[in-house]
């Protein structure tokens, strides 16, 4: 049986990374997972600036994104921790305040939609956790990625707010590294884990002590033995890739042994038999042979 | 020791979010805040969630944006306050007030301009590259993002 949810891209990986939305396309499919499109969705925004800017109007824009996915009866399943932070914190508040529901359907009013309440918001990872099972998911896997030494990194805004979000343990997360077990390979342990990747201050213009965030992440991944770093989130991959290829212009330890970094569409890509070819690693800005897979 | 307050936006913030009054500068969110870790000028002694709750004015209403919403400060707070909500209304004010960074408010213009935050021109040509179809605006959305702005008073003047 197929499971069936409206797909929300958000906007940096349509624009940044569409290899992504071509792959999600291509492979969910083969576990199960049929999704459904929309051009009517806009950004949903993001948690960080556009609430900053005004709360109302980034919880009414959430909303309506939410409105659209209800008109059709079905959840949405997000690819992005912006996305799935600002449309679950959205969905949770509306569903647990009456009041606030009233006000935001009051703005909606006066472009003919309505929040009614009757939708999830799921992160990718939360369909497999919750829906897909991981169980079934080491059924369907083809090619077992045996031998490579993953790190994973869930991210922030996936883990907080935890009492809304309920994905995994935020200080001592664990699920990403269950996922990479499913797909064959190992996943390792690292201290930093749950650790910011630095895009915020990156965006704030502090570019130096972004690179700081990313340098010692994946410096501590190396040294726990990790061959790649994996997230679901494209500002986090974003910073893993081109930060990386930046930063490692002044550490030889990752200039030398450069830590590649793979989207979980991509493991997951990898694991259903494609080829690091197909998943487009050539487009990725760090790269690395691995023996065997390349 | 010396209690902390949080000095601009106080009266304002805490009709919001009382539970920031009880903060006893314990400074264990600090520890775990990529911005006390990371940004040069805060250390332990002067972290980031303390400067910011003492900072006057202009000041507070710049660095605020360093704030990714991590929420690690809320998850080790002893005593259960949400600094990242008392930084999120903060933010508020600073961008009515025309002090966010610059990159906010062409932010806003792009996103009421065209429903996203990257211009699509640009994005379509990366999509080009990957082998994908173009992404087109839609009007609709756009008008109705717009006259959702309007309704949340959403302003759109430039940063200073």
């Amino acid at each position: 049986m197929m499971l069936n949810y409206m797909f929300f891209k958000g906007c940096t990986i349509p624009a940044s990374l569409p290899n992504i939305e071509r792959l999600t396309l291509e492979i969910l499919p083969e576990i199960g997972i049929n999704l459904v499109e929309s051009d009517e969705f806009t950004c949903c925004p993001d948690p960080i600036r556009l609430q900053g800017a005004n709360q109302y109007f980034w919880m009414v824009s959430a909303a309506r994104n939410i409105a659209i996915a209800e008109e059709q009866k079905l959840d949405i399943m997000t690819l992005c921790n912006g996305c799935e932070n600002t449309l679950a914190i959205v969905n949770y508040r509306l569903k647990n305040d009456s009041q606030l529901k009233g006000k935001v359907n009051e703005a909606l009013k006066e472009i003919g939609r309505e929040f009614k309440g009757t939708i999830k918001v799921k992160h990718f990872l939360q369909v497999l956790k919750e829906d897909v099972g991981l169980e079934n998911l080491k059924k369907m896997v083809k090619t077992p990625l045996t031998g490579l030494k993953i790190a994973g990194h869930p991210g922030c805004h996936l883990l907080m707010p935890n009492e809304i979000l309920q994905f995994d343990n935020p200080v001592d997360p664990e699920f990403y590294d269950q996922f990479i077990a499913a797909l064959g390979a190992t996943p390792v342990d690292y201290l930093t884990k749950a650790d910011c990747c630095g895009v915020s201050l990156n965006l704030a213009g502090d570019k130096e002590a972004s690179n700081r965030c990313i340098q010692s992440k994946l410096i501590d991944a190396q040294l726990n033995g990790a061959q790649f770093i994996s997230t679901a989130c494209p500002a986090c991959f974003n910073q893993f890739d081109l930060g990386q290829f930046i930063v490692a212009r002044e550490v030889p330890q990752l200039k030398e042994n450069p830590i590649p970094v793979l989207y979980a569409i991509e493991l997951l890509a990898l694991a259903m038999g494609h080829s690091f070819e197909d998943i487009g690693y050539n487009l990725h800005r760090v790269k690395a042979t691995v023996q065997g897979t390349v | 020791m010396k209690v902390l307050r949080l000095k601009f936006e106080k009266n304002n913030i805490l009709k919001r979010d009382k539970s920031i009054e009880v903060c006893f500068k314990c400074s264990t969110c600090s520890k775990f805040c990529p911005i006390t870790q990371n940004v040069k000028k805060y250390n332990l002694e002067n972290s980031f969630v303390t400067h910011l709750f003492e900072a006057e004015e202009h000041e507070a209403l710049r660095d605020v944006w360093m704030c990714c919403a991590c929420e690690k400060c809320v998850i080790t707070c002893p005593q259960d306050t949400n600094p990242t909500e008392a930084f999120t209304n903060l933010k508020e004010k600073s961008y009515e007030l025309g002090y966010a960074p610059e990159i906010v408010y062409r932010l806003i213009e792009q996103l009421l301009a065209e429903g996203t935050v990257y211009g699509i021109k640009f994005s379509n040509l990366t999509r080009k590259r990957a082998g994908l179809k173009d992404i087109e605006k839609n009007e609709k959305s756009v008008k109705e993002l717009n006259l959702l702005a309007e309704k949340t008073g959403l302003q759109k003047k430039e940063g200073n």
